[in-house]
């Protein structure tokens, strides 16, 4: 078959099935496991800092309370927000997910629906070994009275004292973890997606829109409105909330990522 | 020129795919016939990778359709898993390093071989502790090689991919793809501007240029339509008065000519007759040739008709 100028049109026809029908889901669990290779990324960077992060603070904690003289355990706790730490390098991690390993995975011919679902998945199993391990923190710390030097990362009480304890914390944890998550995801994809030009005129649209609405709080007083509704959450409604901004951004991933090319 | 007859692994008609400012394809028809090993030749920028890209469904037509194995590829998880198209400037992930993609297309491809990528990843010494993007050109390379040999998916394209591959690499890939496809057959897509390096082991080709198919033919079609001949200059020009010439190059009385068409019998009578040399033509020279031509004829169509203008 000649066609020297490939001008010529013609109806494509649809073949023989080639073989037996397969799930359109068949591949979502090696899509989840791609999220795990190397295991360094999605488990290793995240726990070094995890416990990095516990142990910096823990040893500025032991530092403080030798300074103020040693044996005084009936001193007021102490508070730190290195619990935070992990979740900023998973962000990084996240975006990683969306500038790299979403380039692989075309490569292994998934569909960006599969890949998708297998970074929700991922990401989710992530975000509760999160809490998990929030949970487990925050418990140590209450029945060692913070190492016995009433010092806390995790047993943060606005989190831990509310309905639910530490497990309602760490649920808030594993949502918040999951949000940020998706949020470093959306940057990078967007970027694939959109370009840079494309992608800072997104940014600073939202930081007009963001500013926009800060000054509209200010001109109508209702800052003390907002800060009220803040503390009336419990970690408990604070998780809903998060669970539905984490499904939102989830979706909107799925939007971004069904047009945008490896390359 | 014979009709390529068999059923086809990837069927494309109409593909367009314009940029910001560019026409990257232009309404591209062309079929790949199943269980064929396809040279993609075209030059730089030609719109090779793009076309295997839409095909792949990593990209996407700004007009036309794509078929293959008789599905649109698009998001489509039943064909997808039987296609691999693995990028000349393929990005891994971060901390990945080879052991990690190889088992990453494990899991992905159903048909992969551990046995063979173990072969291969010997053959091609690829090192196990250095990260992808650490790895020279060459041996990233071989990584997408590697992934793409082993993976044995229906349609397979390779993008390039001698990029950074020494002789021997080159050497080798060529004889373990001829191998293995001949135990397994499938349809394989080897873009390439090294023509004659994968002369042999390409049985269609498609040339691009300029996001347009200028041709789309087998290979020993391709073969008849010149003839070199090579001998006393008086004799090589009484044989070929009259035709078109390819290529002509002399020293002193000698003279190596190229023209188009084929020789009659009488004609080979005569070249017996005047002693003269019938030599293979170089697949490489013959598709530049046809390419200047035809790409000038068609420059020449374009500005007689006032199309020339807003494609490029």
């Amino acid at each position: 078959m000649t066609t020297p100028t490939g001008r010529t049109d013609r109806t494509l026809q649809p073949q023989e099935p080639h073989r037996g029908k397969r799930s359109a889901f068949a591949r979502v669990p090696s899509a989840v496991r791609l999220q795990f290779s190397p295991a360094v990324t999605l488990i290793g960077v995240p726990l070094s800092v995890f416990f990095a992060a516990w142990l910096i603070a823990v040893g500025i904690g032991w530092w403080i309370h030798t300074m103020q003289g040693s044996g005084d355990s009936s001193g007021e706790p102490m508070f730190t927000g290195a619990a935070q730490a992990p979740l900023w390098a998973l962000v990084f991690v996240a975006a990683y997910s969306a500038s790299h390993t979403f380039p692989f995975s075309m490569a292994l011919s998934y569909s960006r629906r599969t890949f998708m679902l297998g970074v929700i998945l991922a990401f989710g199993l992530v975000s509760v070994a999160f809490g998990a391990a929030f949970i487990l923190a925050a418990w140590i710390e209450r029945v060692t009275d913070g190492f016995g030097m009433h010092f806390y990362t995790f047993n943060l009480p606005y989190l831990t004292q509310g309905s639910g304890g530490i497990v309602a914390a760490g649920a808030l944890a594993a949502t918040l973890c999951l949000v940020l998550m998706m949020v470093g995801f959306f940057w990078a994809i967007l970027y694939l997606r959109a370009g840079l030009f494309t992608l800072w005129v997104i940014i600073l649209g939202l930081a007009v829109v963001g500013l926009a609405g800060t000054m509209l709080i200010f001109q109508n007083d209702g800052w003390p409105v907002i800060w009220e509704w803040i503390m009336q959450q419990s970690a408990l409604s604070l998780t809903g909330w998060l669970a539905i901004l984490a499904v939102g951004l989830a979706g909107l991933n799925y939007g971004v990522i069904r047009r945008a090319t490896p390359a | 020129m014979s009709v390529n007859t068999a059923p086809a692994a990837i069927e494309v008609a109409g593909l367009s795919r314009r940029y910001r400012n560019t026409t990257a394809l232009d309404g591209v028809t062309v079929r790949f016939a199943k269980d064929q090993i396809h040279g993609l030749l075209g030059r730089n920028g030609a719109g090779k990778t793009t076309l295997m890209s839409i095909i792949a469904a990593q990209d996407w037509p700004t007009e036309g359709q794509v078929r293959v194995l008789g599905h649109t590829p698009h998001e489509n998880e039943q064909v997808l898993p039987m296609m691999c198209f693995v990028r000349e400037d393929q990005r891994y992930p971060d901390d990945a390093q080879a052991k990690h993609a190889f088992k990453a297309a494990s899991l992905a491809y159903e048909n992969w071989d551990w046995k063979f990528a173990n072969r291969l990843i010997r053959d091609f010494r690829v090192p196990e502790k250095t990260k992808v993007k650490k790895m020279s050109r060459g041996q990233k390379s071989a990584v997408a090689v590697i992934i793409g040999l082993a993976a044995r998916a229906e349609v397979t394209f390779f993008d390039e991919p001698y990029m950074g591959l020494d002789a021997v690499a080159r050497q080798l890939f060529y004889d373990r793809l001829l191998e293995d496809y001949s135990e397994h057959p499938r349809t394989v897509v080897l873009s390439s501007h090294l023509i004659d390096e994968i002369a042999h082991l390409i049985e269609n080709v498609v040339l691009i240029d300029s996001g347009r198919v200028l041709l789309d033919e087998p290979v020993e079609d391709l073969r008849d339509r010149a003839v070199t001949l090579v001998g006393r200059s008086d004799a090589v020009a009484e044989v070929t008065a009259g035709r078109e010439v390819l290529n002509q190059e002399s020293m002193g009385r000698i003279t190596r000519t190229t023209v188009l068409g084929r020789l009659s019998e009488q004609e080979h009578q005569r070249v017996r007759d005047l002693d003269l040399d019938l030599q293979p033509v170089s697949l490489q020279q013959l598709i530049v040739r046809l390419t200047t031509r035809q790409s000038a004829a068609r420059d020449l169509n374009d500005s007689n008709h006032g199309h020339g203008e807003g494609e490029k």
